[in-house]
């Protein structure tokens, strides 16, 4: 059990708020707004997922906002050219793919670091997709949101996605060697070279499947309203990384699971809610989310402190 | 187990495992190997010895093709091969447990073990299970107490060693070079990797032992090979016809005859005790009660083994790890050294062993290197200085005779002895009292050698207290005025210039030396 | 790591930057300014402009004089944007709701950046936490206070015109931020290349651990420029209020990534050690007159794009200065491997 003390510690956290709110806010736990609470959290898992295996890797991927951006916007107008979305569903993926391989191929074929180049592919797809876009709102045709079923069939279709893909990563990455080999790269990549583990295809993979997962990503997220926003990515970047962070992977690489990386979005996730619930003004959400980081952070360096004296 | 179930390594014995033959290789302008023949045979154990600088570490990335020689032949298992990589290397059945296990420190020992021996496609099922199993039955084979699952971040270094140890059996290998395996072992571990040894030999695997350890090397040791810079100086069963090697022949291979090379004579006379120590210790590096005192113009030596506690010490009076007991008196005055900033106001420079990582700075400047630690005197209210900069580089250039393009140049470009000058002359630059040198020449060509041991003696000279770290027997030997051996993180015996190579060897090793 | 002399490499970055920013400057004079149909000079070409393109890189170009010596220490601080934020809602806050003179209110502002700096520095240098996660964990916490003092709505206004006059108007002919501007480089690249600072931030953004054994306080350097980085973020959210006359939650959003593409455009390593303030003075110009510029082309004007397409461009000249080094060092170490591969064997 030591070993998941990480994970277990924001389990407990969470548990903790999950708890406080069923004593002070008994009206959190409402069906219908817990539902909608899940589904509009569950595009950022499936991009927390590949965040995750990307930190656990030992890199870091900030154009994931931009990524998703580019994305939503494509998939929303191929559906409103009339594409069925299982045609819209592949296609974006392959996209997100691509644009993943873009970020790979120049952290794995040059060694360029990876927060300056994907800072730098972040600006890029932003502001191309601002010029060719100029802002405009894709309205969709009918039959595209919730995947043209009842409202709670979407969200639990969503839900039990974004969750199937959770548990389908979460185990690969434990029982699949590919998997292993992420780890491997992540906490000694010299090492994992003369283990036979090729790093600089592992980083490449990684980024690649990011990208896949956000064009996923951005189809279950344009499914949830008649229109695409054209910035929907804006920001993403930061809330997936946070929630992986405090979720008990290290940015240094090697560390965690994705289970943690769930806790720890679920966690983040919680703030606004719990805020809203116990009255006090949602403006606090971020400082609040700030304030959580650091303190996974700092937990995290305090123990590494003490048990390397 | 015992080593008489081995099969005896006679000299008729068929084609050896691993034969290596007149290999020479040069670093730069550095010769660490010159035509060294070395031979290894199945079950034997055969120990390599040799001081450090002997060319032991550079032997070794030959026989595991990490480092390609620049000319010999390489023999394995009858086959002779044109070039060794290190992945042609381990699929020939050769395993190297280095001093620092290359391992995945974040995750389980069970799955270092199945990264490295498992194989097979990427979206292959791991089998926690049999991994966990394979583990635990290795690791008991190696006799480790080890928990599979444990991280292996949270073993000792003695631990890692056997999960490497346990690596190389999983892997079959017929051979195992065990680099200074015992240097950090308890009597116990120790026990049971000399078991273990035993054990891998009975199975018909050869093993190269390197240790420094002589007790070591006579009971596990079947033959010895000792290797003095960077050459061969002999091959010698360790019984033969009932009769055992003794420790002073062995000693003797290790030192040579000629302690006599040419170094500058001595020129000053030791005038007032600089820096007393009285029973200095510190519990986190593990020095412990060393008393010493070093004078004016006067150079200590310290001998010792790697790992006696020699870097230890120096760290500790640079206040890198300061002294948790005993006391410091510079001049007669108790003194404090708590950080390196306070060592250097105090009188006390310290040129590092790991010129590379501490020594310089590689992509600086060469006169920005040399000016780094005295920022403070040349550039007064912080700001730079070029002109005073400029006039200090080029006086140190011209004085140390660092030979180089010019003082803009990054200290990089620079070979390695005049990188080492580079270093020498950031620490002269602060006016010390007392210098203390960690390994100046090593991997340093010969010429900018004695060139540094001409500077030495010049600083001592001019009436600085010099400290001078060397595994270099002959080098502690011809410069020193007195010579301190340390041994277990301690000062054993404090001993005369001019004292025989084989007496301050044998205070090193433990045989009894002259207290 | 090559032999040949990182300083002439670093001229050559510079050189090379001066002469895109010079190319751009001339083509934008000449494609970017018209004559209209009263006869007046208008676009690119006249002072006016050019002084908003001041006025307008001012405030991201402070940010990069601050991320200058952290980057040089191989570290990062992604909090200056939020923290331009949150100075500016305090400085509001102060002024309007504190009732401070508008002297006293910008220098305990000041003292706030220092402060927020130094939690970062504290962090990072005190528990030895990698600055990328700290300073993520700071820019939510100090965007996110903004928020909260402001309930995401309020805007502090209604500033005297004395205070104005530093964001608005001109002194000695130059718009008054610029010489705020100018003064603050002048001290950074002094700080950086003339001071034993500067030294010691090279040496600890090369080997922190070579720096240790040279004697000099390495985290305290580094803490320094932590603090320094949070003083300087606060006096542009200074200038960012008195420019737009309004002090907001939301200001200077994103800018942290503009300012830290100013300095890796102007030649800084990631990695730390080798950069220059002159590099990211470049840098800044070239994002600035790119962006400036493009809004006075016709064709642009007639896509109403400038904006975009100067991010765009930004964002490419970026990858294109990260990757054309090894893309260089890689074809041209393939070649001698190839026709040496005979000889050893």
């Amino acid at each position: 059990m030591k070993r998941y003390f990480r994970e277990l510690s924001v389990l407990a956290a969470l548990l903790v708020v999950l708890l406080g709110l069923a004593v002070l806010a008994p009206g959190f736990y409402q069906p219908q707004p817990l539902l909608s609470l899940l589904t509009r959290e569950a595009p950022t898992l499936v991009v927390a997922c590949g965040m995750a295996l990307v930190i656990i890797s030992r890199q870091i991927d900030i154009s994931v906002g931009s990524q998703f951006s580019v994305c939503s916007v494509c998939a929303g107008l191929l559906a409103a050219r009339g594409w069925p979305l299982a045609a819209v569903l592949p296609a974006a993926v392959g996209l997100g793919a691509l644009l993943g391989s873009l970020n790979g191929a120049l952290v794995a074929g040059l060694g360029l670091p990876s927060i300056v180049v994907t800072l730098a592919t972040m600006v890029t797809l932003r502001q191309g997709l601002n010029l060719v876009r100029q802002g405009e709102f894709v309205n969709l045709p009918d039959g595209v949101q919730w995947f043209g079923l009842s409202q709670a069939g979407g969200q639990w279709t969503l839900v039990g996605l974004a969750l199937a893909l959770l548990v389908v990563l979460g185990l690969g990455l434990r029982h699949l060697a590919a998997g292993r080999q992420v780890y491997a790269v992540g906490t000694n990549a010299e090492a994992a070279r003369l283990a036979g583990v090729p790093p600089r295809q592992v980083t490449f993979a990684v980024f690649v499947l990011l990208g896949a997962l956000t064009g996923l990503a951005a189809v279950m997220n344009i499914v949830q309203s008649p229109q695409v926003q054209p910035l929907s990515g804006a920001g993403l970047e930061l809330k997936v990384i946070a929630a992986v962070v405090v979720g008990g992977v290290a940015i240094s690489g090697g560390r965690g699971n994705l289970w943690g990386a769930f806790a720890g979005l679920l966690l983040l996730a919680c703030v606004s809610p719990a805020l809203t619930h116990l009255r006090i003004e949602a403006y606090w959400e971020k400082a609040f989310q700030g304030a959580i980081i650091l303190l996974a952070v700092v937990a995290d360096g305090v123990r590494t402190r003490r048990s390397q004296p | 187990m015992s080593a008489s179930d081995a099969p005896t390594p006679a000299h008729g014995a068929p084609a050896p495992l691993l034969k290596l033959e007149r290999i020479t290789k040069s670093y730069g302008g550095v010769r660490a190997l010159r035509g060294v023949d070395f031979e290894l045979a199945a079950g034997e154990v055969h120990a390599l010895l040799g001081e450090n600088g002997a060319g032991k570490s550079t032997l070794i990335k030959v026989a595991t093709g990490a480092h390609a020689p620049d000319s010999g032949r390489i023999t394995l298992g009858g086959r002779t091969l044109p070039a060794l990589t290190p992945v042609l290397a381990q699929e020939l059945g050769i395993a190297c447990i280095y001093q620092q296990p290359a391992l995945f420190p974040d995750l389980s020992v069970a799955e270092n073990l199945g990264l490295r021996l498992e194989r097979g496609g990427r979206c292959r099922r791991i089998r926690w299970g049999e991994r966990r199993e394979l583990a635990s039955r290795l690791l008991a084979r190696v006799g480790a107490g080890i928990d599979p699952a444990a991280e292996v971040r949270e073993l000792s270094m003695p631990e890692q060693q056997l999960v490497e140890i346990a690596c190389a059996v999983g892997a079959g290998a017929q051979i195992v070079i065990m680099d200074e395996p015992t240097a950090s072992l308890t009597r116990r571990e120790q026990e049971s990797l000399f078991a273990v040894v035993r054990d891998l030999q009975a199975h018909g695997v050869g093993i190269v032992y390197i240790s420094h350890r002589l007790e070591e090397i006579f009971a596990l040791a079947d033959r010895v090979t000792v290797l003095r810079d960077g050459e061969s100086v002999g091959t010698r069963p360790i019984r033969e016809h009932g009769q055992t090697l003794s420790e002073a022949d062995l000693i003797r291979l290790m030192v040579g005859r000629e302690v006599a090379r040419l170094y500058p004579p001595a020129e000053s006379v030791p005038g007032e005790v600089v820096l007393a120590l009285q029973d200095v210790g510190c519990r986190a590096s593990g020095v412990r009660q060393v008393s010493l005192e070093v004078r004016a113009g006067e150079i200590l030596g310290l001998a010792g083994l790697v790992g006696a506690g020699r870097t230890e010490l120096a760290r500790l009076l640079f206040g890198l790890t300061p002294a948790d007991s005993g006391q410091i008196r510079l001049n007669g005055q108790a003194v404090t050294l708590r950080s390196p900033r306070e060592a250097i106001a105090r009188g006390i420079a310290y040129v590092p062993e790991d010129r590379r990582r501490h020594g310089v700075i590689l992509e600086l400047p060469i006169e920005q290197n040399l000016t780094l630690a005295v920022h403070r005197r040349l550039f007064p209210g912080g700001w730079l200085r070029d002109g005073a900069e400029r006039s200090l580089a080029e006086g140190f250039i011209e004085r140390l005779g660092i030979k180089c393009a010019g003082p803009s140049h990054p200290v990089g470009t620079l070979s390695g002895g005049n990188q080492q000058k580079v270093s020498l002359g950031r620490w002269l630059a602060t006016q010390p009292k007392v210098l203390i040198l960690d390994e100046p020449t090593q991997g340093v060509d010969v010429g900018a050698k004695s060139e540094i041991h001409r500077i030495i003696r010049q600083l001592a000279k001019e009436g600085l207290a010099v400290i001078l770290i060397s595994s270099d027997l002959p080098e502690v030997l011809g410069m020193s005025g007195r010579i301190g051996v340390m041994r277990g993180g301690t000062l054993v015996a404090t001993l005369p210039g001019g004292t025989e190579a084989p007496v301050v060897m044998a205070a090193a090793l433990g045989q009894g030396g002259g207290k | 790591m090559s032999p040949s002399s990182w300083k002439s490499r670093l001229f050559r970055h510079e050189t090379l930057l001066l002469l895109v920013l010079v190319a751009e400057w001339v083509f934008f004079y000449h494609y970017g300014t018209t004559t209209n149909r009263r006869g007046v000079v208008v676009g690119f070409g006249t002072l006016d402009r050019q002084f908003d393109i001041l006025r307008h890189s001012c405030e991201i170009g402070l940010l990069a004089l601050a991320l200058t010596p952290v980057i040089l220490t191989a570290g990062i601080d992604l909090s200056v944007g939020s923290l331009l934020g949150l100075c500016a809602i305090l400085f509001g806050k102060l002024w309007h709701d504190g009732g401070l003179p508008v002297p006293f209110a910008a220098g305990l502002t000041l003292l706030i950046g220092a402060v927020a700096g130094g939690l970062n520095a504290g962090l990072i240098t005190g528990l030895r936490l990698p600055p990328l996660i700290v300073t993520l964990g700071t820019y939510s916490l100090f965007r996110g206070l903004a928020e909260a003092i402001t309930h995401g709505a309020i805007t502090y206004t209604d500033f005297p015109a004395g205070f104005l006059f530093f964001g608005q108007e001109r002194w000695l002919g130059l718009p008054t931020q610029a010489w705020l501007f100018a003064a603050v480089a002048l001290g950074v690249w002094l700080l950086v290349h003339r001071s034993v600072f500067g030294r010691s931030f090279r040496a600890a953004g090369y080997a922190p651990e070579g720096a240790r054994y040279a004697g000099l306080p390495v985290e305290r350097r580094v803490a320094l420029v932590y603090i320094l980085a949070g003083v300087i973020a606060a006096l542009a959210a200074i200038i960012y209020t008195a420019r737009l006359g309004q002090a907001k939650a939301d200001a200077g959003t994103g800018y942290e990534l503009f300012a830290i593409t100013a300095v890796v455009l102007g030649g800084t390593s990631i990695f730390g050690g080798s950069g220059s303030v002159t590099g990211t003075l470049l840098g800044v110009a070239a994002i600035a007159v790119l962006k400036s510029g493009l809004a006075t082309l016709p064709a642009v004007i007639r896509l109403n794009a400038a904006e975009e397409i100067a991010g765009l461009l930004t964002g490419a000249l970026l990858l294109f200065a990260l990757a054309a080094g090894p893309l260089l060092r890689r074809l041209t170490t393939l070649l001698p491997r190839r026709s040496r591969s005979p000889q050893a064997r």
